[in-house]
């Protein structure tokens, strides 16, 4: 009996601790997830658009036909998983995309759902589209721009290396980031090497990441420090640079090679060193007669 | 013609007695510094020997001097391409181990230790780690041929001797020593200062000598590789290679160099030669037979009107021409034609000259009868048995340099590269005055054999004199005719002296008081 009324009455103690507790977690997510506009324009924008053709992912207008409900919440929050899996889908997509992976969105189902309300609700209807996949119509449709001029690409190279600070106290992109470009010596490991990124991605990419970037550490190290627009364009000239200048600058390889490389040319030195240091004297002249003498110590 | 001043020096190898007094004089006043410890500016070797550093004459060992090519002469170890390939690690270089690791003694101990059933010890102490060590070699370990089956028979002067020449050395009643002092030869053509890469070493012009820059220096220690002589030596501590300086300090106030004051035997001469500077890559790269004549042809008449008057022309003082002209070293090299350079084939052309010694005695051990001489004895005399006679005597004239215990050979290849005959003629002079000596003082040998023997090797009995003088009765001024410095000039040759006049006190050109201020 006593433990009934124990349980009758930690019952309802407990349902209004828990309601709390997920009221609590859930309540802000739940305000911002209805915004479904605004979470697509910071997490996906940067490479997808709603019927305006491929950027660096597919469009998605119409992804909510092509899909299942399940395989997109399976997808957007941990795409290289299926990948790995082995889901035909998503390798093929996977593949189709230039092996760019899609960086693991940290959203929660109901943020999940918000966006692809969004996607739904302002998508046209499709167009002639199989799976976002070649037969888009080529969009093209950024305005053609005049080519970077020499000064903007080496303001983009002094932002990059930080030799010039991003205006908004943003952390300059050597940081993280590296280039194969003689430009830059050393730069960081932390993240992706951008040498072939403008290559990739195309400049509408790197524009819409720099604008707005959909990778989480990025996110949370531009929040409230964006580029501005000026800043953008010039660092976009200088990795178009560096993608065109690409071979004609020596890949750097910090793996087996370089080992190996290292090991072969320790021992060829040894070889050339003994070659021509082998004819050395080599000890007292008097050690024979050293090695003799007793030692008392 | 390019006439040059160089202060010589010759020592005589017959009066040398192996004191090492010359030795103590040099290291206690340059040497006894730390990192020093093992240095011998000034050593004495027994010869045969392997001297210090063990073996200093192989070069095959040390790459030491220079050596013969197509264009003339070239650094054997080190110059541009040598010197360059090995400036990080010279690989020839002789380690502590080629000299020898210094110590002293606990002494302190002799006294401080507490009372106890032993007698205190004095250990030996290193001079570099300052601990408790072996003692496993000292500079002058192979002296008096001790530990001669390492060291006499192994020095490197004897591989041109055949086994049998070089047994007979070691016979009982056929073995022999000589001493060989050394220091720097302050050479006409060295090759520490051609192999530095920084520049420091330099010979002065005034007088010759060769000096290390101690502010120039940057410890790549090629002299101490590429002086064939090993008398360049590290400074562990300073950091920079150190030699003799001909103790410079000395010279320059009119005195003899420490080692030359104080040598007990007077067996050093110092004084000044004129040379022709124009001629030194010529004879440096002269072929090996006329090498050695060359290197004595390279000094000039210093009473030679044109010698003089180029000396002039080069700013030599009439004061140093003046002391060419009274030279010992002079007389003994040139004008007697005694002395000969140490291991000549160097082609460093060294400026100091040795005249080889005559002795040990030449003798013969003759069957005799003996007891006449016995009978004549007292009855408390030390009375030997036997019937030899260690027989002094000869019938020929030059018989005893061809009985010579020494062989001619090794002399040769002391200090003549080899050439047999130009320690013979040496020694026939040496010989001649004392034959000549023996007619004037004891008179038991007849003039015309005294008189044969001058004219044989060129002398006249004036000449012998002269010879006999300077060897045995010479004093300090006639042995050290030591140039005066002339300093003021050298002074005057570095700066301006107007720039100084007016000026305060001892402060010069920097941070001196201006006038009125």
């Amino acid at each position: 009996m006593r433990r009934n009324t124990a349980t009758l009455l930690t019952l309802p103690v407990g349902a209004v601790a828990l309601a709390i507790a997920i009221g609590g977690l859930l309540l802000p997510r739940a305000a911002a997830a209805q915004d479904g506009e605004k979470l697509f324009k910071t997490t996906c924008a940067a490479c997808h658009s709603i019927g305006g053709g491929r950027l660096v992912g597919p469009d998605l207008q119409g992804v909510t036909e092509r899909r299942t409900k399940e395989w997109l919440h399976q997808f957007i929050p941990a795409s290289q998983k299926m990948v790995k899996d082995g889901d035909p889908t998503a390798v093929e997509l996977f593949a189709e995309y230039n092996n760019i992976p899609m960086p693991d969105q940290p959203l929660t189902a109901v943020q999940v759902d918000a966006i692809l309300g969004y996607v739904q609700a302002s998508g046209a209807p499709p167009a002639a589209d199989g799976g976002g996949g070649e037969a888009a119509p080529e969009p093209t449709p950024a305005p053609v721009e005049p080519p970077a001029t020499p000064e903007q690409i080496q303001l983009g190279q002094d932002l990059f290396t930080g030799e010039t600070r991003l205006a908004h106290g943003g952390p300059s992109c050597i940081s993280c980031h590296d280039v194969t470009n003689d430009a830059i010596i050393g730069g960081g490991i932390l993240a992706r090497e951008l040498t072939t990124v403008f290559g990739r991605l195309g400049g509408n990419g790197v524009r819409a990441i720099l604008g707005s970037p959909p990778f989480p550490v990025m996110q949370a190290a531009y929040e409230d420090r964006s580029l501005e627009e000026a800043e953008v364009v010039a660092l976009v000239s200088f990795l178009e640079q560096v993608s065109s200048e690409q071979s004609n600058h020596l890949p750097r390889d910090t793996g087996l090679k370089l080992a190996a490389s290292g090991a072969v040319g320790t021992v060829l030195l040894l070889l050339l060193y003994s070659l021509i240091w082998g004819n050395r004297k080599r000890g007292s002249v008097n050690q024979a007669i050293y090695d003799r003498q007793v030692d008392s110590i | 013609m390019d006439i040059r001043s160089q202060v010589s020096m010759v020592f005589h190898l017959d009066k040398c007695i192996g004191c090492h007094t010359c030795s103590i004089a040099c290291k206690n006043i340059w040497t006894d510094r730390k990192g020093a410890e093992y240095m011998w500016w000034n050593n004495v070797e027994t010869k045969p020997g392997t001297g210090y550093p063990t073996k200093w004459e192989d070069q095959e060992i040390y790459k030491g001097g220079w050596e013969k090519d197509a264009n003339g002469i070239d650094l054997k170890g080190a110059g541009k391409k040598k010197g360059l390939r090995n400036i990080f690690h010279n690989p020839h270089m002789p380690e502590i181990g080629d000299y020898y690791e210094p110590f002293t003694y606990r002494y302190l101990d002799l006294i401080e230790s507490p009372a106890g059933d032993d007698q205190p010890t004095a250990r030996p102490i290193s001079m570099i780690t300052g601990k408790p060590m072996d003692i496993r070699m000292g500079p002058n370990w192979d002296d008096d041929w001790s530990g001669t089956p390492d060291y006499a028979r192994k020095d490197p002067n004897m591989k041109d001797l055949s086994e049998a020449e070089q047994e007979a050395m070691f016979q009982l009643e056929r073995m022999c020593f000589f001493y060989l002092p050394r220091i720097c030869n302050h050479c006409l053509n060295p090759a520490c200062v051609a192999s530095c890469p920084s520049g420091a070493l330099y010979k002065r012009g005034e007088d010759g000598v060769v000096l290390i820059n101690q502010s120039v220096c940057r410890a790549w220690r090629m002299c101490v590789t590429a002086c064939p002589y090993k008398k360049s030596y590290y400074n562990w501590h300073t950091g920079k290679s150190e030699k003799c300086i001909l103790c410079y300090p000395r010279i320059e106030a009119g005195y003899a160099p420490a080692c030359m004051h104080s040598c007990v035997g007077r067996i050093r001469y110092l004084g000044v030669l004129l040379y022709d500077a124009d001629k030194i890559h010529q004879v440096a790269s002269s072929d090996d037979a006329s090498l050695v004549n060359n290197h004595m042809d390279i000094i000039q008449d210093p009473f030679d009107e044109k010698v003089i008057a180029s000396a002039k022309a080069n700013g030599i003082a009439d004061s140093t021409i003046h002391a060419a002209q009274y030279s010992p070293t002079y007389k003994f090299i040139k004008t007697w034609g005694l002395a000969l350079p140490l291991h000549p084939e160097f082609r460093t052309l060294p400026m100091l000259f040795y005249v080889p010694p005559m002795l040990p005695v030449m003798a013969s051990v003759k069957d005799v009868d003996n007891t006449a001489q016995s009978e004549k004895m007292h009855d408390i005399a030390k009375y030997w048995p036997d019937n030899w006679l260690y027989d002094t005597s000869t019938e020929e004239l030059w018989g005893t340099i061809e009985q010579a215990r020494m062989p001619m050979k090794y002399l040769a290849s002391l200090f003549s590269n080899g050439d047999e005959a130009m320690v013979i003629d040496r020694l026939k002079k040496l010989m001649a005055v004392r034959i000549h000596r023996r007619r004037v003082t004891v008179g038991d040998i007849t003039d015309a054999k005294a008189d044969k023997t001058l004219a044989d090797v060129g002398l006249t009995a004036e000449l012998a004199d002269d010879i006999y003088y300077l060897t045995s009765l010479a004093k300090f001024d006639d042995r050290f005719v030591v140039p005066a410095a002339h300093r003021e000039q050298a002074i005057e040759m570095l700066e301006f002296t107007g720039d100084v006049k007016g000026n305060t006190g001892f402060g010069f050109k920097d941070g001196s008081a201006e006038r009125g201020s």
